[in-house]
């Protein structure tokens, strides 16, 4: 059994991956290669570092890269700023999303949305052409058009603030969407629609990480790949049924 | 020779121009406002309303009086009745100093029971081949049931030296209605003091909402009174500063009598080396039962250079009131500043973008929606123009 993508083309390469954050170290040696359409579950217990992997991969500034090198489609991740990694085709789907009152959603989401196809050399979308997108995608994750007209996740209940997640993967169409406990704060119907609406948006060479603590997210997601993470480092690596190993034994039989 | 005495000097000097140029309700206040400014000078920061704006460079210059050819033209009778009733000349220097040399003077009236359908807009454009000192005076009757909105537009050419001082009474009769804006959008050598004097009888609604987008010293001393029940004021007040700006927006909100009721925001965004202050003083006195108050300043500070002094004040005389008074002094969220940036928007619209999201609130506030709309916008730009930002240089 392949435990790691070695015959698909090589989306992100992270090599002795060391990162800390006031001067803790959290991240200490990951190695992980993920290929083009490849879906890897990230599973460990909250601390073990899964968010701390996202954020570094995402640019967060808090945190330092200390040892090792992250390669993304044959670029050095590490020495492109956030909205530079964006423009390449990273996407965080956040945790917690950030409330930013006075920012209009679609407003921003236009604003992000140019800013890409400026970055790729083509023209920004009109409005006319931009709305009829937004419409169209917000449709796909069933995000009501109210809230696209609010201030970005303002007042948004748990759940739609993680549709709204990935209604903005849906808009900017990304290559490598990592999805942070996306699961967290949805009920059972929510899980379904975003899960699904994953699934149409994602083309086949669309990867994805996905952390989570339950394995209901992943039954809709199907992972290629599964990672323990414990302490800073992948202990164990597999294929789905090792999701299936946690949700029945737990992380115990890793603890060592 | 000190400021004060060369302003004394040239009033002296210039008595006979001035008078000769004016019509005589003004002229004979003069008098009075020259002996009053000879005793009050320039506030110093001694003096609690002006602690956090030092005037004394302001008014150092030698600017002389430069009058228009045409004498001035103004309702004598209107003028008699209403001028200089609510701007006490005994308690400000500043206005002292206005009312000694005032030369140019703007009435607008709305009779009893009226509406003005379109809003008044007045705009001052300064071009000057010398540095040019202009003393104004704008009054604003709206009688019992009158609406109007009146709005104040402040220019002026690059590369000059100016300085205004502008004293505006506002009389708001029983269920008048009357929003007064008044937009700042000059330079860093402009320099400019508004005296704003407001009187709201019974059931009466002032709003005043100022912006100051762009000006060197701006100094705005509003002071509104409500002095019959059930009068209501809203005070709004939006500054953006960047260079070496100072913005201080000093208020009193004089609760007189009963259910009154007062609203104040005023939000600044201060930029690079700039300075602000906000001095809000509440006053319910003792026959303001059932006052209804809130008081607010929020404060976005962008560099470690930057300063804001804010101090809202609350005093309360009377019993069965609503009052809160309240104040932030913040910096851009860095949480919402990577959300932004992980979905693609660079660091400098990120951060345009929060500012705009912050100044947002206090134009969400304002009730003449054209106004609002243009206002956005000038907003935008403004941000837009900062020299740190670098998204419309190519």
């Amino acid at each position: 059994m392949r435990l790691q993508s070695d015959t698909t083309k090589r989306m992100l390469e992270i090599r002795n991956l060391h990162a800390t954050i006031g001067g803790k170290e959290i991240l200490k040696g990951i190695d992980l290669t993920i290929g083009e359409g490849e879906v890897h579950a990230l599973m460990g217990q909250n601390g073990a570092g899964k968010s701390t992997l996202s954020y570094v991969l995402a640019g967060h500034p808090a945190y330092e890269v200390t040892e090792g090198s992250i390669t993304f489609r044959g670029k050095d991740l590490l020495a492109l700023s956030p909205d530079e990694r964006s423009h390449e085709g990273l996407f965080l789907s956040f945790q917690q999303p950030v409330e930013i009152p006075g920012v209009p959603m679609a407003k921003f989401m236009q604003t992000a949305l140019n800013a890409k196809r400026k970055y790729e050399g083509l023209e920004p979308l009109n409005a006319a052409d931009f709305l009829k997108l937004m419409r169209e995608r917000r449709k796909v994750v069933e995000l009501d058009s109210k809230l696209t007209s609010r201030s970005v996740n303002e007042g948004f209940s748990g759940g739609e603030k993680k549709r709204n997640e990935i209604f903005q993967m849906a808009m900017l169409e990304p290559r490598l969407a990592i999805l942070d406990e996306t699961d967290s704060g949805l009920d059972v119907d929510a899980l379904r629609i975003v899960a699904e609406g994953f699934n149409r948006l994602r083309k086949p060479e669309t990867s994805a990480i996905v952390i989570t603590h339950y394995q209901r997210l992943l039954d809709y997601l199907k992972p290629d790949f599964v990672h323990v993470l414990i302490n800073g480092r992948i202990v164990k690596s597999g294929g789905p049924e090792l999701a299936a190993d946690i949700e029945s034994h737990g992380f115990d039989q890793f603890l060592q | 020779m000190n400021a004060a005495t060369q302003y004394i000097e040239l009033f002296e000097a210039e008595r006979q121009r001035i008078d000769s140029h004016a019509p005589a309700p003004l002229n004979d206040r003069r008098p009075f406002a020259a002996e009053a400014f000879r005793r009050l000078g320039f506030p110093s920061r001694k003096v609690e309303r002006y602690k956090y704006t030092d005037v004394s460079e302001a008014f150092a210059p030698n600017y002389g009086l430069k009058l228009d050819a045409e004498p001035l033209q103004a309702d004598e009778q209107l003028l008699r009745k209403y001028y200089g009733t609510l701007a006490n000349v005994e308690a400000d220097g500043i206005t002292a100093l206005n009312t000694m040399l005032v030369q140019d003077v703007v009435v607008i009236h709305i009779p009893a029971n009226t509406t003005k359908e379109l809003p008044i807009q007045l705009t001052n454009t300064l071009r000057s081949s010398v540095p040019l000192m202009q003393n104004r005076r704008l009054l604003i009757i709206a009688e019992e049931g009158a609406q109007a909105q009146v709005i104040l537009n402040d220019h002026a050419e690059a590369g000059q030296d100016f300085l205004t001082t502008q004293v505006t009474e506002l009389f708001v009769g029983e269920g008048a209605n009357v929003e007064f804006y008044d937009i700042e959008d000059t330079h860093e050598r402009c320099h400019r003091f508004h005296q704003v004097f407001a009187q709201v009888q019974a059931g009466g609604r002032f709003t005043h909402a100022t912006f100051t987008l762009a000006g060197g010293l701006s100094r705005n001393q509003t002071d509104v009174c409500l002095v019959g029940p059930q009068a209501q004021a809203t005070l709004l007040g939006s500054a953006i500063t960047n260079l070496n700006q100072h913005v201080d927006n000093n208020t009193l909100i004089d609760h007189r009598a009963p259910e009154g009721v007062s609203r104040e925001l005023y939000k600044y965004v201060i930029d690079q080396q700039s300075t602000g202050a906000f001095a809000g003083r509440v006053l319910v006195r003792e026959e303001a039962k059932k006052t209804d108050s809130i008081e607010r300043n929020a404060n976005l500070v962008c560099t470690d250079e930057a300063r804001m002094w804010t101090q809202p004040m609350l005093e309360i005389y009377a019993d069965d009131v609503q009052c809160s008074h309240g104040s932030t002094v913040g910096q851009i969220n860095d949480e919402a500043l990577f959300y932004m940036r992980q979905r693609g928007v660079s660091d400098a619209e990120a951060r345009m973008l929060l500012k705009q999201a912050f100044a947002s609130e206090v134009l969400a506030a304002v009730p003449l929606e054209p106004l609002r709309l243009r206002l956005a916008a000038l907003i935008e730009k403004r941000f837009r123009n900062c020299e740190d930002c670098k998204l419309c240089k190519k």
